[in-house]
């Protein structure tokens, strides 16, 4: 059993094959599991005429049905509310709600006992601990406390590694800077978009943020720390190495960046992660091929997550990582979201390709907005970007280059509106920067 | 060899600690200061299980099958 930088070197460095065999061996007892205790579940696997007992190898694991999140909203309509029968133990047993932000609609109840609440956070462990977080630290949390479960299960996660914990919850960014500098802080988590948002106000109060002393930042709830050009800009204004980790609310904490940051690592013995194919749905293990991810959380008891159809796109790496796990890794974390890779002109785009270019431009400030829509029969693109303090008159130039690298990147055209610093709408959570105003709603 | 034992040894050792949980539930679950902190316990143990005993299993398993 390897030593070394691990939460667990017996889980995170098992052979790829014994790994397979834990995989198997939960997926068929969570199934069961879910099949026993959960009407939905129940009655999804008998329609489909599947038995837990059918499953006999992994690649059967194939046969059983996905679920999804318009059937999860589907599932809470019924009783036991607000839940649904869905639920896997009696009500009087959960103890934690959350839900889902409802980006995508409306929004999902999650339950949780607290043997949920206690994997929640040993799940987050992993990604901490594997970030270079000791009981040295102190981390600092600069998130509204509330019924997103975002970094509430970072807070234990933290507690249970020894770290001395300051939840930030009601103040406001300026205060919320002079308590990380009062305190000595060492480490923060936060979404990219905020993360570059208290870089900005720091300096606004004339604080450069790598004073601070911040040794490290964990990032969640979008994709920036795992799209270059957003991780670098966050990583020169804090000074400190910037860490992805990801997850969801119906999910778990199923992804991180170790201190390697050659990608992101699945912690596959928590979770069973399948790539589907985009086009044909077939499940690969081919390195380098984008397909979506489906998704189980093998441990998760109250809501069982089996099989979730998560719509991310991912790929796995080619490659193992230099820090020993074997845990395989993605590459680029979530690349889009097949709701969010949108064809315009005929042109499938992912607006993390234009964040990627936007950001990789020194002239222009974090913020961007993009907005599809039609003008007449033909799409339109346009892309709204702020430019820097002390870089007005480099408008000409730096539109040039935009336009350039965007065709580069994206292979389309763009028009291209660049506003005065600060005009953009400023986020703290799951940032709004995409509007595709050809769909209803978007 | 001894890394083996060794898990092994833990894995008994939160066996243990389940069951002696359990018993105190069984005996003082009219007590809810202790039901409920036991209950605590008990969510720890899982995670313990998770982290050794799931494992230890397999690693048993698979020398079986090899053996």
């Amino acid at each position: 059993m390897a030593q070394g930088p691990y939460w667990n070197p017996l889980l995170e460095t098992l052979p790829r094959e014994r790994l397979r065999e834990l995989q198997f061996k939960k997926f068929k007892r969570i199934l069961q599991w879910a099949y026993d205790h959960s009407p939905f579940y129940r009655r999804l696997y008998q329609e489909a005429g599947l038995e837990p007992g059918d499953i006999k190898s992994f690649e059967d694991i194939a046969r059983v049905p996905k679920v999804d999140k318009g059937m999860l909203r589907e599932a809470q309509r019924r009783p036991p509310f607000p839940y649904g029968d869905i639920l896997a133990v009696p009500l009087e047993e959960v103890t934690e709600f959350r839900q889902t932000s409802g980006t995508t609609g409306t929004p999902v109840y999650q339950a949780d006992t607290w043997e949920d609440w206690e994997w929640w956070s040993e799940c987050w462990a992993y990604v901490l601990y594997a970030q270079g977080y000791r009981e040295s630290d102190r981390v600092f949390i600069p998130f509204g406390y509330n019924i997103f479960v975002a970094f509430w299960a970072g807070h234990y996660a933290a507690e249970k590694i020894g770290c001395e914990v300051v939840p930030g919850g009601v103040l406001d960014t300026r205060a919320r800077i002079l308590k990380m500098k009062e305190l000595k802080c060492t480490a923060f988590m936060a979404t990219p978009t905020y993360t570059l948002g208290m870089a900005e106000t720091a300096k606004q109060m004339g604080i450069d943020p790598k004073d601070l002393g911040i040794k490290r930042i964990t990032c969640a709830g979008e994709p920036g720390a795992s799209i270059p050009a957003t991780k670098r800009r966050m990583e020169e204004a804090w000074g400190c190495p910037v860490y992805d980790h990801i997850g969801a609310t119906e999910i778990g904490a199923w992804g991180y960046e170790c201190t390697f940051q050659e990608g992101v690592h699945v912690n596959e013995a928590f979770f069973l992660v399948e790539v589907e194919d985009l086009m044909t749905g077939e499940v690969t293990e081919e390195p380098g091929r984008e397909g979506k991810m489906v998704v189980t959380a093998l441990d998760r008891l109250a809501k069982p997550c089996i099989r979730f159809d998560s719509k991310d796109v991912i790929r796995w790496a080619e490659r193992d990582c230099s820090c020993g796990r074997t845990f395989r890794l993605l590459d680029g974390g979530v690349l889009g979201r097949t709701d969010d890779i949108t064809k315009v002109k005929g042109v499938l785009l992912a607006p993390t390709a234009i964040e990627e270019v936007v950001r990789g431009i020194p002239e222009l400030g974090d913020e961007y907005e993009v907005v599809v829509s039609k003008r007449g029969d033909l799409d339109d693109i346009l892309l709204k970007v702020e430019i820097k303090p002390g870089c007005e008159g480099k408008e000409k130039e730096v539109l040039e280059r935009l336009q350039q690298e965007l065709r580069l990147k994206t292979n389309l055209g763009y028009r291209i509106e660049i506003h005065p610093y600060g005009s953009l709408p400023r986020y703290q959570v799951k940032a709004k920067r995409f509007k595709d105003l050809r769909r209803k709603g978007g | 060899m001894r890394m083996e034992g060794r898990l092994k040894e833990i894995a008994e050792g939160i066996r243990s600690i389940k069951r002696l949980a359990e018993g105190l539930l069984e005996k003082g679950s009219e007590m809810e200061a202790v039901k409920r902190n036991v209950k605590r316990v008990l969510a720890t143990v899982r995670i313990l299980e998770l982290e050794v005993c799931d494992v230890v299993e397999v690693l048993g398993g698979s020398k079986r099958e090899n053996g």
